[in-house]
């Protein structure tokens, strides 16, 4: 199989695969580094960069992040399964798709119009996205190719993406379990011990207490917050 | 009384597959505005949106006219078409089915919002009845908007005649609503030659229409409270002054284009094909587009009563452009001859840079400012081309 | 309400960015005014909050306030346009459609009459937030157009009197005699008469005003929505400062603000007959239910 897309970096403008000629694979098949192939087969390749690749991360996307359709409970538990399965394995969401202002937290999430911060930062040499939206995976994907050394897996509803190294198509719940078994093979065939274990929890997790909060907290910005009645705030930046 | 509370008629939803190939049809004898808005009525379209300009105005009139008989849920004629093709925006971000149509300096006044559609992934079916572009003011068929409108990003399909433009708009819907494509599809024809003329057009019952339109199938969430991220632009404004910023406009760009090649595989399945070549082995090929096509085939046909070496291509879609295919369909050809309907030659240059060989393209015949294109001209280049003398007489 | 699409699937939560957690567990989504409303701003997630707007913007205060104001944040829809005002309402947790430029009432038509078609049973608000020049000048057909056709949403204008992001041109909305850019010898018309206008062209409810009232503000902003929602179009035409374009020091802009409410955006209310009994029936339902909830808790306390 002559490997057509590959992992990074493609450098510093990226050719689209589609442009280089891969085609979606068809329905019931996959695609392997640009190549309609067996969903085993591509499934397989992908386990195997998952289990030896630094920093494995799963990215969910707003389709399975948030609460919006029936299939999503069966869904978010099916990508936790195999998230358990994986050694070490992150997960980090994609929660949205507008650009991070002011900046991102890397270690919290990723976006799609600069998701290579967040592979960069955390040094994610293997990743699966699952739940994002086509038009955005499709973004991800590529700019992750252009600028990083990244493994790509692409879990799809719908069509499947050609910028990823793997790719799968029509995804449902039973495919996700699919995968988490050919995992746990692989993983036994190369002798990795692992207890299946959850991701730990977002790293930005601490939160304020909102109920006590009042202006004050804010410090040197409370003026851009609202001012209290007859005050008049001379000290601002 | 709301558009969803009035009755709408009784219809039978079927696969776009089966209402292009398997439907049974009758043949109808009517005009190309006729086809165009017949299509419409079987696409089951949630709402269209309508402004006047000739020879456009024909088509939409009948919109509204299937509108009121209940089969479209909504329209309205708005401002002009800055602000038509702008609703059509708006209303795709809600998720529904749209339609609407322009000509000539109106598709020229709407650009600014038609050519942001496909970044936007707006997913409407545009009809372009084209006609010149003024000054001097004319209202005479001639394709030059078409050329405004190649580097839109939009799938452009260019139809021969009446039956065409009946099959590419129905078949528009389909594509354009594809999870992998989901940018806008044009359909072009001749104003006037065509939407004004009479055609044979064989029809599949009314009762018949696409499935609904799913909103949730799409690559970009529908912006209406239902889908998430609520914290959301589809549409991001992406300027930040960093490297980042920029690549993320490039591979956006990009995909706007990748989307526009992937139609490709649902012009062959839902049309036959990009383009439909007669006569493969032929010398000289007259390879045309839309109304000229119909003169080409007429060429065609007189070059094989006389007993010369000629073919035809008739390019079916202008975008994705079809170069493996002309390249590969010409690769023995020793000319080629691409009338037109417009001055400046768009699908000439188009041709010339899909094939190593561009020097055997002749330029023309072309004619344009409303001037009908008698195959007469076509027949010279012929002759002229296999180093015949040829008795022009117009 | 369609609280499902901004709940974090139950699974996910404890892997959701800190972000987005709080903006769920105590952002507005599906709370009252009383609990999360511009009374209480600072003391709840916002739906805007980091925005990378001047300091001291009175417009970036403003559009703060709109979205407090909301009275259903999970069943709008923003649209903007090029301009200063997008650059902080696209960082709301509201959905917000930018199009090209001054399309937004041609588009809000659209996007609401879509609503309308397939969501017969709900409401959803379709709020356009442009600035003058987007409003008045680029969009003016459109925002005319679709006051003249009765399309059933708000539009409000944050009128800045100048062209503040492409660098303080003149507008149509900048004072006779203002010296500007591309106004060197200081504009030769009239402040154009927006809210004149959009009474002419058929608005059932408008405003001008200067807000400096927080209180009024927000009442003026949900007036408006409510009344969109049943009767046809509304406008607020809102005096929302530049302190960069028009040297205002950043300490004084309160003080202009309450200086303009005496001079040009002098507060004015106009409404039909038909959207004085929504706005009646509406706040009289809203005390009514807000009455409820303090006996309620009041009796809870006991």
């Amino acid at each position: 199989m002559t490997k057509i897309v590959t992992e990074g970096p493609a450098g510093y403008m990226p050719q689209s695969a589609p442009s280089m000629g891969v085609e979606l694979a068809p329905k019931g098949q996959a695609l392997l580094y640009g190549n309609a192939v067996t969903e085993e087969e591509a499934m397989r390749d992908a386990a195997i960069a998952l289990l030896t690749k630094k920093n494995p991360t799963i990215f969910p996307g707003p389709q399975v992040l948030w609460d919006w359709k029936e299939d999503v409970a069966e869904k978010s538990a099916a990508i936790l399964e195999l998230a358990s399965e994986i050694p070490n394995c992150k997960i980090i969401p994609m929660p949205d798709y507008r650009p991070k202002y002011p900046k991102i937290d890397v270690k919290a999430e990723i976006n799609p119009n600069h998701p290579n911060l967040t592979i960069l930062d955390n040094r994610i040499d293997a990743c699966i996205f699952v739940g994002v939206h086509c038009h955005y995976a499709n973004l991800t994907l590529r700019m992750i190719r252009a600028g990083t050394s990244c493994y790509t897996v692409a879990l799809c509803a719908y069509m499947g993406h050609e910028e990823a190294m793997a790719s799968i198509r029509d995804l449902h719940a039973s495919d996700i379990l699919k995968f988490k078994d050919i995992v746990i093979e692989e993983r036994n065939k190369l002798g990795i011990e692992w207890a299946t274990t959850l991701p730990p929890e977002n790293s930005s997790l601490e939160k304020d207490d909102y109920g006590t909060l009042s202006p004050a907290d804010y410090g040197e910005y409370r003026s851009l917050i609202m001012t209290k009645k007859g005050e008049h705030v001379t000290d601002v930046e | 009384m709301s558009a969803i509370e009035r009755p709408q008629p009784k219809k039978t939803y079927a696969d776009i597959n089966y209402l292009l190939k398997e439907a049974p049809r009758k043949q109808h004898f009517i005009t190309g505005a006729q086809a165009m808005a017949e299509a419409v009525k079987r696409a089951n379209v949630d709402m269209a949106i309508a402004y006047p300009i000739t020879p456009q105005s024909e088509v939409m009139h009948l919109v509204g006219d299937i509108y009121a008989q209940g089969h479209i849920k909504e329209y309205y004629r708005a401002e002009e078409e800055l602000g038509t093709m702008s609703a059509i925006a708006g209303a795709a971000r809600a998720g529904v089915r749209l339609f609407t149509a322009t000509s000539g300096p109106g598709l020229l006044r709407g650009l600014e919002a038609i050519v942001s559609w496909s970044g936007h992934r707006v997913p409407a079916v545009l009809g372009i009845l084209t006609r010149v572009i003024n000054a001097p003011l004319s209202i005479q068929p001639d394709n030059i908007e078409m050329a405004y409108m190649l580097y839109s990003g939009a799938v452009m399909l260019h139809a021969e005649n009446q039956q065409d433009t009946f099959d590419m708009t129905l078949a528009a819907f389909a594509i354009t609503e594809k999870v992998d494509v989901y940018i806008p599809v044009a359909v072009a024809t001749e104003g006037f030659f065509v939407t004004h003329a009479k055609g044979y057009v064989d029809m599949f019952d009314e009762e018949y229409a696409l499935p609904a339109f799913d909103s949730v199938a799409a690559p970009v969430p529908a912006m209406d409270n239902e889908t998430p991220p609520a914290r959301i632009q589809r549409d991001a404004p992406v300027q930040k002054s960093n490297f980042m910023s920029y690549l993320i406009h490039a591979v956006w760009q990009q995909e706007i284009w990748d989307s526009n090649r992937r139609a490709m595989k649902y012009i062959y399945e839902y049309l036959g094909g990009p383009i439909e070549v007669q006569n493969p082995e032929a010398d000289v090929f007259v390879v045309a587009s839309g109304c000229a096509a119909a003169q080409a085939r007429e060429a065609h046909r007189y070059a094989q009563e006389e007993g010369l070496s000629v073919g035809l291509i008739k390019v079916r879609a202008i975008r994705p452009f079809p170069k493996d295919e002309i390249r590969d369909a010409v690769k023995n050809a020793k000319a080629l001859i691409v009338p037109e309907h417009n001055y400046v030659g768009w699908l000439c240059a188009e041709i010339k840079a899909a094939i190593p060989n561009g020097g055997i393209v002749v330029e023309g015949p072309r004619v344009y400012g409303g001037m009908t294109l008698p195959v007469e001209l076509i027949m010279k280049e012929i002759y002229t081309s296999l180093g015949l003398e040829y008795d022009l007489k117009l | 309400m369609s609280l499902k699409y901004i709940t974090p699937a139950e699974r996910f939560k404890r892997y959701l960015p800190k972000d987005y957690v709080e903006l769920v567990d105590y952002g507005p989504f599906g709370k009252t005014q009383d609990e999360a409303g511009p009374g209480n701003m600072g003391q709840f997630k916002e739906l805007v909050e980091e925005h990378p707007m001047c300091s001291g913007c009175w417009m970036a205060y403003y559009i703060r306030l709109i979205f407090a104001s909301l009275p259903c944040p999970e069943e709008t829809v923003t649209l903007g346009t090029a301009g200063c005002g997008r650059l902080a309402i696209s960082q709301a947790a509201v959905p917000f459609i930018y199009g090209n430029y001054g399309d937004q009432n041609a588009m809000a038509s659209g996007l609401s009459r879509a609503f309308r078609i397939r969501f017969p049973d709900k409401t959803k608000d379709v709020i356009t937030i442009a600035g003058d020049g987007g409003t008045m000048d680029i969009g003016f057909s459109m925002t005319m157009h679709s006051w003249i056709r009765g399309e059933k949403f708000t539009t409000i204008m944050l009128d800045n009197e100048v062209y503040g992001n492409t660098g303080g041109q003149e507008s149509g909305m900048s004072p006779k005699g203002a010296i500007l850019k591309m106004a060197p010898l200081g504009k030769q018309g009239e402040k154009m008469p927006a809210t004149a206008l959009a009474q002419a062209a058929g608005c059932v409810y408008t405003v001008r005003m200067s807000p400096t009232n927080i209180k009024k503000a927000a009442k003026i902003i949900r007036r408006a929505i409510f009344v969109a929602r049943e009767v046809g179009p509304t406008f607020i035409h809102a005096y929302t400062s530049c302190n960069i374009e028009y040297s205002i020091p950043t300490e004084d802009v309160f003080a202009d603000a309450k200086e303009k409410e005496k001079t040009r955006f002098q507060f004015e209310e106009y409404m039909t007959d038909a959207a004085k009994e929504v706005i009646e029936r509406v706040e009289a339902e809203e005390k009514a239910a807000s009455k409820a909830r303090k006996a309620a808790s009041k009796a809870e306390a006991v």
